[in-house]
């Protein structure tokens, strides 16, 4: 069972790795790399229960919290460059739409 | 079955490295990182290295990501082109990858027992740490105690590195000219937006509380100092995202942040010396309390303290260096 649940979780892995890789707005990879980090979880929760070692969900616990603060900081970086369209340095968005 | 996720893994792995290589957006290449940091992550995972995989997590896919992140909003977007020096630079890597794969076929198997690294101190070390340090985690054991020296070497390494960003960088109201009172000009945050607010604030508890957790239960799980201040600064950091630079800084004050920095390595460093002031050597832990393994015990929790504080220290200083000159 959970081989075929880890399968599936690679799977679901690649397409978000296609997603971030050929884009094309830069909320698609955004959104992409979000999707990733949460398979990264679930496949860190699937192998614990596969070796055995139900104590490493402790890992699993993390990345969801990191992943979180991941994803704020890349909205705050966003807003911040939308603001500062107008003055400067903000080509970042220049592949959005 | 873990052969078949490592040749996956790794390949995703080398897609990654191509497209982290290719991209000319910066942002894109930053995002692209992140992914090269979970995949790195479940990679140490896969191969049992629990230790590695939470310091990878953290701090890789983490604190990397938001600190690229604070670095990308001083810089273009664009990456600039290079004229000439391509194909050296392509030569170069061509010939160290060749190089490294005719080491590989040397290589022992993975999980060979009889590997030399599976026959040097490894077998001292895992047959000596009940015995001697009395602990159920023998990566925190080798760390702590084992290898102590190295250890503090990092932490110092660390400490080191936070003092470059801040001189190169400054921090309000410590170095460099800004004062603290000129923040916030033009730097905005996720104050006006209510789902993270209300989210992240409930949040926070849980990420501190965890922290804690992963920093006392070291040596028992995967985690210890550098894992659980990477993660308190994770904390920190949500805080100065969603309440702002300014209300961050009011919390934990630059001042008390370069205190931190310095006092973690301090008290690493202090624990060693006493070592030596009561007739042992310096960071043998075994003079610190009557019963030896007590002792060692002892000394692991003081310098994991260590560790942690100076680690969140640092990353949290670093992280404050780059968003108090975002304009």
């Amino acid at each position: 069972m959970y081989y075929v649940v880890s399968l599936a979780i690679l799977l679901t892995m690649i397409l978000a790795l296609v997603r971030a890789l050929l884009g094309p707005s830069v909320y698609d990879r955004v959104l992409a790399v979000n999707l990733f980090g949460t398979k990264t979880v679930l496949l860190v929760s699937v192998v614990a229960f596969l070796y055995g070692r139900p104590d490493f969900l402790d890992l699993a616990l993390a990345y969801a919290l990191i992943n979180f603060i991941g994803v704020l900081a890349v909205l705050n970086f966003f807003q911040n460059s939308e603001r500062n369209m107008a003055k400067g340095p903000a080509e970042n968005r220049k592949e959005a739409g | 079955m873990t052969v078949l996720f490592g040749i996956f893994l790794l390949t995703l792995l080398v897609i990654v490295a191509i497209g982290v290589v290719r991209a000319e957006n910066l942002f894109v290449a930053v995002m692209l990182t992140g992914i090269f940091s979970l995949l790195m992550a479940a990679n140490f995972f896969i191969l049992d290295a629990a230790d590695v995989a939470l310091t990878e997590a953290a701090i890789g896919a983490g604190i990397s990501t938001v600190l690229l992140l604070g670095a990308l909003a001083l810089t273009p977007g664009q990456e600039r082109r290079l004229r000439g020096g391509r194909w050296l630079a392509l030569g170069v890597v061509t010939l160290t990858t060749l190089s490294v794969l005719y080491a590989t076929f040397d290589k022992p198997r993975l999980g060979d027992p009889e590997a030399p690294v599976h026959q040097h101190v490894a077998p001292w070390y895992l047959e000596k740490t009940p015995e001697l340090v009395g602990i159920p985690n023998v990566v925190t054991a080798v760390l702590g105690t084992f290898r102590g020296y190295d250890t503090f070497g990092e932490v110092i390494v660390v400490l080191t590195a936070g003092i470059g960003v801040l001189f190169l960088l400054g921090l309000p109201g410590v170095v460099g000219e800004r004062k603290r009172e000129d923040l916030e000009s033009g730097r905005t945050y996720l104050g006006h937006h209510l789902i993270p607010q209300v989210v992240g604030h409930l949040l926070i508890p849980f990420i501190l509380l965890f922290a804690l957790y992963v920093q006392f239960h070291g040596e028992y799980g995967p985690g210890g100092g550098f894992q659980a201040g990477a993660i308190f600064a994770a904390g920190f950091i949500l805080y100065a995202l969603i309440a702002g630079e300014r209300e961050a800084l009011a919390i934990v004050s630059p001042r008390l942040l370069v205190t931190l920095m310095a006092s973690g390595a301090l008290l690493y460093g202090g624990l060693g010396v006493l070592c030596m002031l009561l007739g042992g050597s310096f960071l043998d832990y075994s003079v610190l309390a009557s019963d030896p393994v007590a002792g060692q015990q002892w000394g692991i929790i003081i310098i994991e303290l260590g560790v942690g504080v100076s680690v969140a220290g640092v990353l949290l200083a670093i992280y404050h260096a780059f968003a108090a000159r975002g304009h």
